[in-house]
C-alpha cells in the first residue's frame, strides 16, 4: 500500500506509470475471489446419505448403526434437507472413485452433496473413511475426506457417526460447530431419589452422575463442560437445607463450594466460568447472589422485597442477567446488569407466571416457560431487543424449563405430554420434537455448552 | 475716654434703659396675671368640660398615610451589591486631526514557483485506493463461470447464483457454505419494519486462511441505514467462517456478497 503512494509521484511520467500499472495489476488479478449473495429465505442444501459400505465382515451391525446415527444427526440438524433413500441410485459409493456424480445430481435424487464412506474392521477396532462430495462439481476434491477410528463397539460406532455428522454440519453451515457430540444433564428419579443424570444429545448413553441419595435439582454445565453445578440437599450436622453443589466430570466427584445459611438454589455460571450466580435466603429474603466459582467474593445483586431467583447470564457479553422475581406481584422476568443496576421488567402482553429464563448462546433470544391465565405452561422465545414473542409449544400439557443447545438451533425441555414428565428436545422454531427419556420421571434438562 | 470719644455727647442711653425696664416689668406682670386667670378655675383635665371628637377622616385637610403600593419599578439601591455596575465609558476624545497615512509602495506579489508541491496530498493513499490506470472494468471476463462444469445447474440450491473466478468453480461447496452461513446470520428483525423493498446491498470482505473475516466494506448502499447495518452485521457475526479448503493454496479469498431485501 505504501508502494502505491510512492508510485503517485512518478505518475507524471507515462512510461513509468504504465509499467507500475502492469506491476500492480498482475498480483491483483491473481488473487482469487468469488461473488455470491442472498435474499430472505434460502433453500436448505439437499444432502444424500447412502448406506455405509462395509469392506470387512462385521459380527455386529456396526455399519448400519453408524448410518442410522449419521442419518438422524443430519436430519435433526435443522440446516439440511435429506434426500429420501428411495430416490438413490442403486450402487452406494464407498470412496470417491465409486461415486457416479451425475446420477446423484440428476433427478430424482437432485442431491447437492453426498455423504458416504466405507467401514473396515480388524476385529477389535473399526475405521470409517468418510467423504462429503459436491456432485455438481465432480472435478473438485471432496469437501471432507477423513478417517475416523474407534473400537468395535456400538457406542463407539455412534461416537464416530456423531463426529462425522459434526464435520458435515460444520462445513455446510459455514463454520458453526454441530451439536452431535454434546450432552444433556437432567434430573431423574428412576433410581429412587432425584439424582443428576447425563445422556447424549439424542437420548442415548444415559448415565447416573450423582449418588447423594437425597434430592438434586437444576443442573447447570459450566462453560467448559467440565463441571455441573446443581442444587443439592445434603444433611450437615443434622440440618438438611438446599445448597449449591458442584460436580466435576473430570474427577467424578463433588468439589468444594461453601454452605450458606437458609435456602440456596438455582445456580448459573457466568460465560467465562469464573462466577456463579444463585438464589440465597441467607439474609432472610430470597435474593440473587454472585460468588466466584470457589465461593469467594460473595456479594448480593438484587435488593427488592419478594423472591428473586433463576438467574441466567447473557452468554455473549456476560454483562447482563435475566432473573425471575415476584416483586411486582406474580413472577415475571427482569433484566439487569450483572452488578444489579438498571433493573427493568421484561413485560409480556398477558398475565400469568413467567419463569425458567434461559439465554440463547448468541445473546439475542430468551427462552422461558409461561403459564398464561388461559392455559398451561408453554415454551416461548423472546427477541430481547424487539421484545417480540414466539410460542413454541401449544396445547400439549405442561412444557417447562427450556435450555438452549450451543448451536442456538435446538432447545431441550421437560414435558408431560405423554402423561409422565419426560425430557424432550426440538428445533428452536418448535418443529421436530424428539422424546429423549422414557423411564421414570425426568425433569430440569440442561444442554452442555460444548 | 477713648470709647466715649466715639459716642456723641448728646446721645444718652439712660432713656432707652428705663424704657426697656418698664416694658419687661409690664410683660412680667401680664404673664403673672394671665397665668393666674387661665388656671384659676378647675384644674386641667377634670371632668365637666365637653370634648367633641370628630372623625379624622372627615377632615380632608389632614393627609392620611397612604397604603403601600407595590410598584413594578425597581428601587434603586445605593448600597454596594454583589454586582458591579458597568463603569461609564470614557468619553471619546476626538482627535483634532489625524496624521495623513504615508503612501506605501505597492510591492509586486511573489510568484509561487512550484504549484504542484502545494497541491499534492501528503497523506498516504488508503489501502483501497485504485492505482493510476487501475480503475474501470477489469479486463478479465467475470460473468461466464458456471458452478458445474458438466452442465448441471444448481437446481435452486444457490439462491442468488454464485459467480467468480477459478475459486468458485473449484470450491463451489465452500462458496455455498459461506452463503448459507451469512444468510442464516442475516436477521430480518434488525431491518426497518416499514421497508418493503430496497436496492441491492453489496459488501466485500476477505476470508483468511483460518476462516476469519477481514476488511469488511460496504461498497453499495441500499440508501437505508438499517438494512446496510444488518448486512454488515451478518458478515461480522459470521466470523469466523469455515477455514479455506485445504486444496486451496492462496492465503486469502476476496468475497463480494450481495443482499437482496424484499419483504
Amino acid at each position: 500500500m505504501r508502494l502505491m503512494s510512492r508510485t503517485k509521484s512518478y505518475l507524471r511520467k507515462p512510461f513509468a506509470a504504465l509499467a507500475i500499472a502492469f506491476f500492480l495489476a498482475g498480483p491483483a488479478m491473481a488473487q482469487d475471489w468469488f461473488k455470491t449473495g442472498t435474499g430472505l429465505g434460502i433453500t436448505k442444501a439437499r444432502v444424500a446419505v447412502p448406506d455405509t459400505v462395509a469392506r470387512s465382515t462385521f459380527t455386529q451391525p456396526l455399519p448400519k448403526t453408524f448410518h442410522d446415527v449419521l442419518w438422524s444427526d443430519l436430519d435433526y440438524s435443522g440446516i439440511l434437507d435429506l434426500v429420501s433413500p428411495s430416490f438413490y441410485p442403486l450402487q452406494a459409493p464407498g470412496q470417491p472413485s465409486e461415486l457416479n456424480a451425475q446420477a446423484w445430481a440428476a433427478a430424482p435424487a437432485n442431491a447437492y452433496m453426498v455423504a458416504y464412506g466405507n467401514m473396515t474392521t480388524d476385529g477389535p477396532n473399526i475405521a470409517f473413511s468418510g467423504y462429503l462430495s459436491d456432485v455438481h462439481n465432480p472435478a473438485s476434491p471432496p469437501a471432507i475426506q477423513k478417517i475416523y477410528r474407534g473400537v468395535a463397539t456400538d457406542s463407539d460406532a455412534r461416537r464416530l457417526a456423531h463426529q462425522f455428522a459434526d464435520d458435515i454440519i460444520a462445513f455446510l453451515s459455514g463454520g458453526q460447530p454441530g451439536i452431535a457430540q454434546t450432552k444433556i444433564a437432567y434430573v431423574s428419579g428412576r433410581s429412587g431419589n432425584k439424582e443428576i443424570w447425563t445422556m447424549d444429545y439424542d437420548g442415548a448413553n444415559q448415565q447416573q452422575v450423582t449418588h447423594l441419595k437425597s434430592i438434586a435439582l437444576t443442573p447447570r454445565w459450566s462453560p467448559d463442560a467440565s463441571r455441573i453445578a446443581f442444587t443439592c440437599y445434603v444433611p450437615y450436622r443434622g440440618v438438611t437445607s438446599a445448597q449449591i453443589c458442584i460436580y466435576s466430570s473430570v474427577s467424578n466427584r463433588l468439589i468444594a463450594f461453601p454452605r450458606y445459611r437458609g435456602t440456596n438454589s438455582s445456580p448459573a455460571w457466568s460465560p467465562d466460568g469464573s462466577q456463579i450466580a444463585f438464589m440465597s435466603s441467607q439474609n432472610g429474603d430470597p435474593e440473587i447472589y454472585v460468588a466466584d466459582a470457589n465461593g469467594a467474593k460473595l456479594h448480593r445483586i438484587t435488593f427488592a422485597a419478594g423472591v428473586s431467583t433463576s438467574p441466567t447470564w447473557n452468554p455473549k457479553t456476560g454483562k447482563q442477567m435475566v432473573f425471575v422475581s415476584d416483586r411486582g406481584g406474580s413472577p415475571v422476568l427482569y433484566l439487569s446488569d450483572t452488578d444489579g443496576s438498571n433493573v427493568q421488567q421484561l413485560a409480556v402482553p398477558d398475565m400469568g407466571y413467567v419463569i425458567d429464563p434461559t439465554w440463547s448462546p448468541n445473546g439475542q433470544l430468551l427462552a422461558f416457560s409461561w403459564r398464561r391465565p388461559s392455559g398451561n405452561y408453554d415454551i416461548y422465545v423472546m427477541d430481547i431487543v424487539s421484545r417480540q414473542l414466539v410460542e413454541l409449544t401449544k396445547d400439549e400439557a405442561r412444557n417447562e424449563r427450556p435450555s438452549w443447545a450451543p448451536d442456538g438451533r435446538h432447545l431441550v425441555f421437560e414435558s408431560t405430554r405423554t402423561g409422565t414428565r419426560q425430557i424432550w428436545s426440538m428445533l428452536a422454531d418448535g418443529s421436530q420434537p424428539h422424546q429423549l427419556t422414557f423411564q421414570g420421571e425426568n425433569e430440569s434438562p440442561n444442554w452442555s455448552t460444548k | 475716654m477713648v470709647a466715649t470719644a466715639t459716642i456723641r455727647p448728646d446721645e444718652n442711653l439712660k432713656r432707652f434703659f428705663y424704657a426697656s425696664l418698664i416694658f419687661h416689668g409690664a410683660l412680667a406682670v401680664v404673664v403673672a396675671v394671665s397665668t393666674y386667670f387661665s388656671h384659676g378655675g378647675e384644674s386641667w383635665g377634670s371632668p365637666g368640660g365637653s370634648v367633641t371628637v370628630g372623625l379624622v377622616g372627615s377632615v380632608p385637610a389632614i393627609p392620611l398615610p397612604q397604603p403601600e403600593v407595590v410598584s413594578p419599578n425597581r428601587v434603586v439601591d445605593e448600597s454596594k451589591g454583589l454586582f458591579k455596575s458597568e463603569p461609564q465609558p470614557k468619553p471619546k476624545v476626538e482627535p483634532e486631526s489625524t496624521p495623513i497615512p504615508k503612501f506605501e509602495r505597492n510591492k509586486p506579489p511573489k510568484y509561487i514557483s512550484r504549484p504542484s508541491k502545494v497541491l499534492e496530498n501528503p497523506a498516504p493513499a488508503p489501502p483501497n485506493a485504485i492505482p493510476y490506470g487501475g480503475g474501470g472494468t477489469p479486463t478479465v471476463p467475470v460473468t461466464s463461470f458456471a458452478l458445474g462444469t458438466t452442465g448441471a445447474t444448481a437446481a435452486g440450491l444457490i439462491a442468488g447464483g454464485a459467480s467468480g473466478g477459478d475459486f468458485a468453480s473449484r470450491f463451489g461447496a465452500y462458496v455455498t457454505a459461506v452463503q448459507q452461513r451469512i444468510s442464516r446470520e442475516w436477521l430480518e428483525s434488525t431491518v426497518d419494519p416499514s421497508l418493503m423493498y430496497a436496492p441491492r446491498v453489496r459488501v466485500t470482505f476477505d476470508i483468511l486462511r483460518n476462516g476469519s473475516v477481514a476488511n469488511i466494506q460496504l461498497i453499495q448502499s441500499s440508501n437505508n441505514r438499517s438494512l446496510d447495518n444488518s448486512a454488515i452485521r451478518a458478515v461480522q457475526s459470521s466470523n469466523p467462517l469455515l477455514p479455506l479448503p485445504a486444496a486451496y493454496s492462496g492465503s486469502y479469498v476476496n468475497v463480494e456478497f450481495y443482499f437482496d431485501y424484499k419483504r
